[in-house]
């Protein structure tokens, strides 16, 4: 750049640096806070009063009813079942197995792009103790909550090593991305295979294992069916587009009960596999529909612009797409990805309904079926109800983490 | 075979030639949006090293033609030769037009998942196929010629609007281009960081770059400009140096247009 005669930076207009401000006392700031949030007129402190009474009373009641009138002997007693079902005991090692995998990508994931915060700490005591508390009440299986201490110990382990790698770019620091990345790719089909690999009992997935295995199988599987999807149908060939239309229109326009009933009915023809094979295409054909759709809706968020800088640059049409386009609409479609992801995640309760599969739902009606737990069914879908909540709050909290993270040069 | 394929190459040759030092040719281009014509029979000629500076009022076709100069819009008649390669729908023609045709955009459209030298890299190591610490060097030059160097590791949503404008110059100059077109580069822009982008514009029109222009800003057209153009209606109406079109303009509606911006 000698020859070229040097610019300078163009002056800006600089303003002498703000004088420091005293800061308020945190006293002074709390009364403030109170006033203006809880009480800041005379209707207002009535409607505070009110909601305080009310959600008093809630806990109040929750409180009773958990510690007081509820009897969890339905849950302690029939913990496998609800569990693992009719899974061989013997073969429970593959379900330790691909748990401790599981947490040891949680664990290698914060460790790579994120870190623990003190919540996540808590959360995570707090269901170690829970977990404890179910596996050795009573005394009976001190084996099932050492398996997941030490699954959280690997968690731990795993993130431990990962987070003190340099996080400044690099040789290393690009390896270790490039192996947690390929790891996450490959998370789906290892945790399968190490699920799936055993004899035929062995692949009775049942009870909260089968839930645990079936979301990510529809959400993975759907994802990598919706892009394609999508893409195809903003295609401006028209077969294509008319092509991917259909496939669209057609799943959504049919509940995912009537596509169970094609699983049980005729999928067996089609594609053969097991009832739980089946179960899985029918859940990432389904979700793959409705996921296709959020991310149509991010591609024709994104301006115009950005497609004509890229082929301005000289990006061709694929091009454009892989480094451009795609990398936006996604992230622009996480929350809506995310909202199908924990539908299809509550879903997978239907397939009780349908399918002679038990999930954690299904085996949760086995358990009050007995008849000495019968009058203890509130206890037993209080505790369904819970542990869904819990997993799709989990599900909700990671989704904004990812979109914190993904943050960087928004607009 | 040879001999076909001599006799094309004598004939391009040929058309270089006669040409001469014309990079750019169009001849009776029309454009059409559904029933709307954009533009009507517009020809020109534009030189190697010539700033040209488009003027007109909206929707009078100055952004529509240009971009028909890379592609980004078809025309629907009428003939464009860039640098002696006709644009049709041959792909490899619009790729070799592409890569020596840069452009600037009114909302800069930078990639806003991208950090700034990223932005600026990624033509040449995608369509170049540089390799990556030989594309930082020369993202990092041409950072340095607008004058940004210390912003590479930024995001685009960090920065000025004006010094967006600057990166989305840096990244169109990173592709080695022969002709950069400009499509209202400071419309969008407040008052205060117009000048910083002008100056940049200014410096690379004396460098030699072949340069043609949509804006409103006159006193640019006044001072850079080889030769305005007005545009109205879709067509070429007047064209001159700045000293025929400022001092004395032939067409009613130059000399109306003229009257209501300066």
């Amino acid at each position: 750049m000698a020859d070229m005669p040097m610019q300078q930076p163009p002056g800006r207009i600089v303003l002498p640096p703000h004088r420091v401000r005293a800061s308020r006392p945190f006293s002074v700031r709390a009364r403030e806070w109170v006033r203006r949030n809880l009480f800041p007129s005379r209707n207002g402190t009535i409607l505070t009063v009110i909601a305080v009474g009310f959600l008093g009373a809630l806990l109040a009641g929750v409180i009773w009813f958990v510690f007081i009138d509820a009897n969890w002997r339905v849950i302690t007693e029939n913990r496998w079942l609800l569990f693992a079902g009719g899974y061989p005991r013997e073969e429970a090692w593959r379900l330790w197995m691909g748990m401790g995998f599981t947490f040891m990508l949680i664990g290698l994931t914060y460790g790579t792009w994120s870190s623990f915060g003190r919540r996540d700490h808590i959360f995570v005591g707090l269901i170690s103790a829970f977990v404890v508390f179910l596996m050795a009440h009573g005394g009976a299986s001190i084996w099932s909550s050492l398996w997941f201490l030490l699954a959280v110990g690997v968690m731990y382990l795993s993130y431990a090593v990962t987070v003190r790698m340099p996080r400044e770019l690099g040789p290393i620091r690009t390896l270790q991305q490039r192996v947690v990345g390929g790891l996450l790719i490959l998370a789906l089909p290892i945790a399968l295979m190490i699920l799936l690999s055993g004899d035929a009992s062995a692949r009775q997935l049942d009870g909260f294992v089968l839930n645990l295995v079936l979301a990510p199988v529809g959400i993975v599987g759907g994802l990598a069916m919706a892009i394609p999807l999508a893409i195809g149908r903003a295609s401006r060939m028209k077969t294509i587009s008319w092509t991917c239309t259909a496939y669209i229109e057609i799943v959504r326009g049919a509940p995912l009960l009537g596509w169970l009933f094609v699983a049980l009915f005729i999928l067996d023809d089609v594609i053969g596999g097991s009832l739980i094979v089946r179960a899985m295409v029918v859940m990432a054909v389904f979700t793959g529909a409705y996921m296709a759709e959020s991310i149509r809706g991010a591609l024709q968020a994104l301006p115009r612009g950005q497609y004509e800088a890229a082929h301005a640059v000289g990006l061709s049409r694929l091009q454009a797409l892989r480094l451009i386009i795609l990398p936006q609409a996604l992230r622009i479609s996480i929350p809506p990805i995310v909202g199908q992801a924990i539908a299809i995640w509550k879903d997978t309760t239907l397939v009780t309904v349908i399918l002679p599969l038990r999930e954690l739902k299904g085996n949760a009606d086995s358990a009050i079926a007995q008849f000495e737990f019968t009058p203890d069914r509130i206890e037993a879908y209080v505790f369904v109800a819970v542990v869904f909540w819990a997993v799709a709050f989990m599900m909700s909290r990671i989704s904004q983490r990812v979109e914190r993270t993904l943050g960087v040069g928004e607009r | 075979m040879t001999t076909h394929d001599g006799v094309s190459d004598a004939s391009a040759d040929s058309d270089r030639l006669t040409d001469s030092q014309d990079i750019i040719v169009a001849e009776n281009v029309d454009k059409w949006f559904g029933d709307f014509q954009a533009l009507d029979n517009v020809s020109m000629n534009i030189k190697e090293h010539e700033i040209v500076v488009i003027l007109g009022p909206s929707g009078s076709g100055k952004s529509t033609f240009i971009r028909c100069l890379n592609r980004l819009e078809e025309h629907d008649a009428g003939r464009i030769v860039i640098d002696g390669i006709e644009m049709n729908d041959d792909v490899r023609n619009l790729n070799a037009i592409r890569s020596e045709v840069g452009m600037v955009f009114q909302q800069f459209n930078l990639f806003p998942h991208l950090s700034v030298i990223s932005n600026i890299t990624l033509g040449p190591q995608k369509v170049r196929h540089m390799p990556k610490a030989e594309a930082q060097q020369l993202a990092m030059q041409h950072l340095e010629r607008v004058g940004i160097p210390e912003q590479a590791d930024k995001y685009p949503a960090q920065l000025s609007g004006g010094q967006q404008q600057r990166v989305a110059i840096a990244r169109a100059l990173a592709m080695q281009p022969k002709i950069m077109l400009f499509d209202e580069p400071t419309s969008a822009l407040d008052p205060e960081m117009i000048k910083e982008v002008l100056d940049v514009m200014r410096e690379l029109a004396e460098s030699g770059m072949t340069m043609i222009v949509v804006t409103h800003e006159m006193g640019f057209a006044r001072e850079v400009a080889d030769r305005l153009i007005f545009f109205d209606e879709g067509a070429l109406v007047e064209q001159g140096t700045p000293q025929h079109f400022f001092e004395n303009p032939e067409e009613e509606r130059t000399k109306l247009f003229l009257s209501q911006i300066l």
